[in-house]
């Protein structure tokens, strides 16, 4: 069903909702991937976004100076924001609880300068991704280069195959053995440790599995808006949309962040497009209502919606089903 | 040597309003381990409510501290009692969600009643006296700033006798450590959540009327100052209302060492930097307890 949601909008030219259905997609990809680190290892990371914009600059960095297309620029994206992220996260696993939280911020407010000034990222004035025009649908598919029409569905798909392909990865590492290393380090540092598990390491792994979904997601961004600087990819909302979004669905709920990401993006878009214009625009009304909305939903169901009891009420639904036309 | 003096002197000014926005979260995160990201939020609703005052009623901020320190209590308890009572139930990463929803609501609702313009508030007691100087040797220092600096103090000292020295301080203390326990001996923990709240809320909202004399009163003001306060409170160490002193203290030095020698640009990098590079050696900040 997901599959084919944008193609009756596109038929009618709303090429508006394929941009939220996009954004959807990548929020929920990076809330997956934030689950790993925030859900699974318990870790708090509020400084996501670095490994998207180290992601985005690298890939922009390779298709600007060697030529690589995405798809190869997305790989070597996602080794080089892993390989930084374990050396930069490695020391700060001697921190923990809210001390470690904070250093990943501070880890974000040093970036914020160092993007604003480096001339090899041009510095504030951002890398610009110049893409070649019209090859066609398949060959959009394979480069991440669309112009003109079809961009807005051709980077739906793209979002959704990197989705279902983060979705993939974060089912099978929570069933991996690595998966219940990483849950037990957040349920007892010590107790895991005692069972030999190098608490440490996992948190590494954990962290470097969330910057490689960053990454990738930084990836797409850029060649969606066909520049990367740094007031864009370090932006809050990088860091604050894919973690709310986990906690809206579910903190270390697989699905979680899909169901959150769901809730949480089109409410803001819709909101924006409707009372962001007309008289009271700039007002900001559409955010007063999107932060009202955020508290009803936190105070109302503080452990998220898939806490809800679902399977309870399916099951009744299905046991009302048939009964029904007996009674009736 | 006199530009290294003089940077520290500056430094240690900053530092010290910088210690006043830091305390109110050293209780509600530090002290009661609850996440507050709206913090700045109650910051820029104490600096809107000294430059309406001065503006409608030419009260100096210096007197509107008092009412405002009063009106933001209740403020404080009132987001405790009716939001994040009930978040609390849930997962610490609700308390994230939640009060960034309240961020929102909070920023924007000052945004649709203001605009975002810049204002300022004129004939204050503290930006008349903005052409004074102290000189100590060849360091000189503002008086408004220094007076800034000393209510800042002030009211850090006061405080801190109430949580390290009395029985309400304790009691607060023991609700943070355990609860249950806290229960056993009488102590009613949402009361004293309600009340860290209240206080907290209220002493950011005393620092956002001061720092109004100095700086841009606007909708977005809070946030640099929210990042900046989470740092100073884990680098001074949870549970330590002397820490965040200290802390805010070296914050303000390094940020004005870093402007004065290096890149302005990188001031807050270095403040954070030296947090990382703190943390490797003290991880529990340091004065932290736990």
């Amino acid at each position: 069903m997901a599959l084919l949601y944008p193609i009756p909008f596109e038929r009618s030219g709303y090429v508006y909702y394929e941009t939220v259905g996009f954004l959807v997609l990548l929020n929920a990809m990076l809330g997956i991937g934030w689950n790993v680190i925030g859900g699974w290892a318990g870790q708090f990371d509020f400084g996501p976004n670095i490994f998207f914009a180290i992601g985005a600059y690298t890939a922009a960095l390779l298709f600007i100076h060697l030529g690589w297309t995405a798809w190869l620029g997305l790989l070597g994206a996602v080794v080089v924001s892993v390989v930084i992220c374990a050396a930069l996260t490695y020391p700060i696993t001697r921190l923990r609880g809210h001390y470690f939280a904070i250093a990943t911020v501070a880890m974000w407010m040093i970036a914020q300068p160092i993007g604003a000034t480096w001339e090899l990222i041009n510095g504030s004035r951002g890398l610009f991704i110049p893409v070649a025009a019209g090859n066609g649908f398949v060959h959009g598919m394979l480069t991440m280069e669309f112009a003109g029409r079809g961009k807005g569905l051709g980077f739906y798909y793209l979002a959704l195959l990197l989705f279902a392909a983060t979705l993939l990865g974060a089912r099978v590492v929570e069933r991996s053995k690595w998966g219940f290393y990483f849950r037990a380090v957040r349920d007892d540092q010590e107790g895991a440790e005692g069972i030999g598990i190098d608490s440490r390491l996992c948190k590494v792994v954990a962290r470097c599995l969330m910057a490689a979904v960053f990454a990738a997601g930084g990836v797409l961004y850029g060649f969606w808006a066909l520049a990367v600087f740094p007031d864009q990819v370090l932006e809050v909302n990088w860091n604050v949309l894919p973690m709310m979004a986990v906690v809206v669905g579910g903190l270390g709920r697989l699905w979680g962040p899909v169901l959150g990401a769901v809730i949480l993006i089109p409410i803001s878009q819709l909101m924006t497009a409707t009372l962001g214009a007309g008289p009271l625009a700039g007002r900001g009304i559409d955010l007063i209502i999107y932060g009202a909305v955020i508290m009803l939903i936190a105070g109302g169901r503080p452990n998220g919606l898939l806490s809800l009891p679902w399977a309870r009420w399916a099951a009744r639904l299905r046991g009302r089903g048939p009964a029904q036309p007996a009674g009736g | 040597m006199t530009l290294f003096l003089q940077a520290v002197a500056d430094g240690l000014q900053m530092g010290l309003l910088y210690a006043l926005v830091a305390v109110g979260l050293a209780i509600i995160w530090g002290l009661m381990e609850m996440i507050n990201f709206a913090h700045g939020e109650f910051m820029m609703l104490g600096m809107f409510g000294a430059w309406g005052l001065s503006v409608s009623l030419g009260w100096d901020p210096l007197i509107s501290m008092v009412p405002l320190a009063v009106i933001m209590y209740g403020a404080g308890v009132l987001v405790y009692r009716l939001l994040m009572r009930r978040v609390q139930r849930g997962e610490i990463f609700t308390q994230i969600f939640a009060t960034v929803g309240l961020l929102f609501f909070v920023q924007n609702g000052v945004v649709a009643l203001f605009t975002s313009d810049y204002r300022f508030i004129e004939g204050s007691l503290l930006t008349r006296l903005s052409g004074a100087n102290l000189t100590l040797g060849d360091i000189r220092i503002g008086v408004p700033l220094l007076v800034g600096g000393l209510i800042a103090l002030a009211v850090f000292l006061a405080l801190y006798l109430l949580i390290d020295r009395t029985d309400f301080g304790l009691a607060l203390q023991a609700t943070s450590e355990d609860r249950d326990a806290a229960m056993l001996v009488g102590i009613r923990p949402e009361r004293m959540y309600a009340v860290a709240w209240g206080l907290g809320t209220a002493l950011v909202a005393v620092a956002g009327v001061i720092l109004a004399n100095f700086f841009a009163v606007y909708p977005q003001a809070g946030l640099s100052f929210t990042v900046l306060a989470y740092a100073i409170v884990a680098l001074g160490g949870f549970g330590s209302i002397l820490g965040t002193l200290m802390a805010a203290l070296l914050v303000g030095v390094v940020q004005s060492v870093t402007a004065a020698y290096l890149a302005p640009a990188f001031k807050d990098a270095f403040v954070f930097a030296s947090y990382i590079l703190i943390g490797l050696f003290r991880p529990q900040g340091l004065f932290g307890r736990f």
